[in-house]
């Protein structure tokens, strides 16, 4: 480790008697910040990783701004333009402007993968915890559980709810939400076994041990002291889950799973572009590249941040 | 070994138990009368044509029942006729497995081919260009969606070059030059993506085994840099790389299904995609069942081949 490594690691901060808990609190949390942005901005991958997501959030979050057409309003006059300065992306088959359905396609797809994997989450963890610290009969049946979930093949397990909820006529938002619940789903046993794999580690250190001697309840010992030690892996898979998510967003909407047209969605706009293709190969190309760049952005900051948070690899 | 093998299998059932419960409850909440697909409304609105055709599929029991009937006689291998064909589901899934194994290998093994030595060079020339090379390309291995990349190699060898067909199926043993000739694109999607996999996993463990102390003794003893590379370093290497090819197929046993629909490829992904469409419950349940627990036993035998090359690992 190397001078300023050691140095950034050290910056603690120190307390005097007329502070105010709050005061003690806020500084704190910016020694902590200040210090996971020093760590973060010595990896060159997750720099980059982190430049590409805000890129991609900022184009997401001002997508009205940026649109220029409406992305659902057909023009029949100006079927498979070209790219132009009136298209930037050209236009495809129903006369719709490329460039603003990648955008508004863009803005859905983030949010619902960012939606799937936080609810992945949700379940995932307080399972997790509870299988790696409390073990016993519990651990071994929700472990099951998890594996028959794994066990589900490929994209089947999606296939299955979705198709499912087709029945219901859903629309709009409330498709969303079915694609999230299957997705978050799905993400539910990959974080579990991984927080259970760290809580049962942890369970065994010693500072677990004098927490049950001081007296703390168990649910309170799962949660507050051992929960906040297995963050470090959940914090990387779940950023290379969120890329992995948009992967199968955009597998699903090719396969017509997704929200139906005409709403924009990468996916679904690579399927429409494949009658076309042979003559128009440039509407099959932005989508798709819409998806490497979002799908990169959060692989490379995932790498990143693995590098950071696993010493052992990065000092090799 | 041996008790660790038998505790390993017996733990695999209740996991096959809990992935049939789940795969029976998604199929029967389908919502959607089975019997108004089979027999057209207006057939399924005469009460006796209705009722005997319950009967015939066993509809007219409590779902329960309905549970224990198939489990028991899927137990013996008999999964009941296809609703929609009306043929017997074993002979629906046994013409359709093979053609995907088929293409699950040969991607597999491509994949091996190109990333086991890629990522050996990668780790022994550490932050060369040929490392960044190989870190770059597979990075956007990874990141790139395998349907667009197929796609896009539809594009450029099918379509603009014309030296490959765009998609289409014939069986091995029939002619297997043609056959060759069908697989190389789907092929190649499969393999690109977990060619980019398995070459960053070579190169990290690649690096790992670099790192140990054997490796120096080897070369203070003056061995050639050769050997101690690919006579020892490598060999170890390979172990996690075995591994996780084993589980990749197992995955990609159900996970070909968009790349199957791409290439009109009769796989078993493919079967079942169209099954859910179909509401063809028998031969949904019987595929998400059969490749569930290929993907079990598959799974079981990577780990036991795993500790059998790796002594090390504990047998706990």
């Amino acid at each position: 480790m190397t001078d300023s490594q050691l140095q950034s690691r050290q910056r603690v901060d120190t307390v005097s008697t007329d502070d105010t808990p709050l005061a003690i609190r806020i500084r704190h949390l910016r020694t902590v910040s200040k210090n996971a942005l020093d760590e973060l901005l010595k990896s060159r991958t997750a720099t980059m990783g982190a430049i590409m997501i805000i890129l991609l959030l900022s184009v997401c979050f001002l997508t009205p701004v940026l649109a220029t057409h409406n992305p659902t309003k057909p023009n029949y006059r100006e079927r498979l333009a070209p790219v132009s300065a009136e298209h930037y992306f050209g236009t495809d088959k129903f006369g719709r402007d490329i460039y603003s359905r990648v955008l508004y396609g863009g803005q859905r797809t983030v949010f619902i993968a960012v939606a799937a994997v936080a609810f992945g989450l949700i379940l995932g963890i307080p399972l997790g915890v509870f299988s790696g610290f409390f073990g016993g009969r519990f651990d071994a049946v929700s472990m099951r559980f998890v594996d028959g979930f794994i066990a589900f093949p490929g994209l089947l397990l999606y296939l299955l709810i979705i198709t499912l909820a087709r029945e219901w006529r859903l629309e709009g938002v409330w498709n969303d939400l079915i694609l999230i619940f299957a997705l978050g789903l799905n993400t539910m046993p990959e974080i579990a076994r991984l927080t259970r794999g760290t809580a049962l580690v942890e369970a065994k250190r010693e500072y677990v041990e004098a927490a049950h001697v001081v007296g703390e309840g168990s649910v309170f010992i799962a949660l507050r002291e051992i929960l906040p030690n297995c963050v470090s892996p959940l914090i990387v898979n779940a950023t290379v889950r969120l890329g992995y998510i948009i992967l199968i967003i955009a597998a699903l909407s090719f396969l017509g799973l997704g929200t139906p047209p005409p709403t924009p969605d990468w996916g679904g706009d690579l399927s429409t572009a494949r009658d076309h293709m042979e003559s128009h190969p440039m509407i099959a190309i932005f989508p798709g590249l819409a998806i490497c760049y979002s799908v990169l952005a959060f692989n490379l900051f995932g790498d990143g941040l693995r590098d950071i948070l696993d010493p052992r690899i990065s000092e090799r | 070994m041996l008790i660790y093998a038998i505790n390993r299998i017996l733990q695999i059932i209740p996991v096959i138990f809990i992935l049939s419960i789940l795969v029976f409850g998604f199929v029967h909440a389908l919502p959607g009368d089975v019997i108004d697909t089979m027999a057209g409304v207006e057939a399924a609105e005469d009460p006796e044509v209705r009722a005997a055709l319950e009967e015939e599929f066993g509809l007219n029991k409590p779902i329960y029942v309905q549970y224990f009937i198939w489990i028991g006689k899927a137990m013996q291998g008999d999964f009941g006729k296809s609703l929609v064909t009306r043929r017997p589901v074993n002979t629906e899934l046994i013409e359709r497995i093979p053609a995907t194994m088929y293409l699950a290998l040969v991607g597999i093994t491509l994949s091996v081919l190109i990333a086991v030595p890629l990522g050996t060079l990668a780790a022994v020339r550490r932050n060369s260009p040929t490392d960044y090379a190989a870190q770059v390309t597979s990075l956007i291995g990874i990141s790139i969606p395998e349907f667009w990349f197929a796609i896009l190699c539809i594009l450029l060898f099918s379509l603009h070059l014309a030296w490959l067909p765009s998609s289409g199926y014939v069986e091995f043993f029939d002619d297997p030059q043609r056959s060759l000739w069908y697989l190389i694109l789907p092929a190649l999607a499969v393999g690109f993506r977990q060619a980019a996999f398995t070459t960053r996993l070579t190169r990290s463990s690649m690096l790992d085994e670099i790192s140990k102390e054997y490796v120096d003794t080897a070369r203070s003893l003056g061995l050639p840099e050769s050997k101690v590379i690919y006579k020892y370093t490598l060999r170890n290497a390979l172990i996690p790389t075995i591994t996780i090819s084993g589980l990749q197929l197992a995955n990609l046993l159900g996970g070909t299904v968009v790349l199957e629909s791409i290439f009109a490829w009769p796989g078993i992904g493919q079967a079942i995609f169209q099954s859910i469409q179909l509401r063809d419950f028998p031969v949904i349940q019987a595929g998400v069942l059969v490749l569930g627990v290929m993907v079990v036993v598959i799974n079981l035998l990577v780990d036991l081949l795993y500790r059998v090359l790796n002594p090390r690992v504990g047998m706990g």
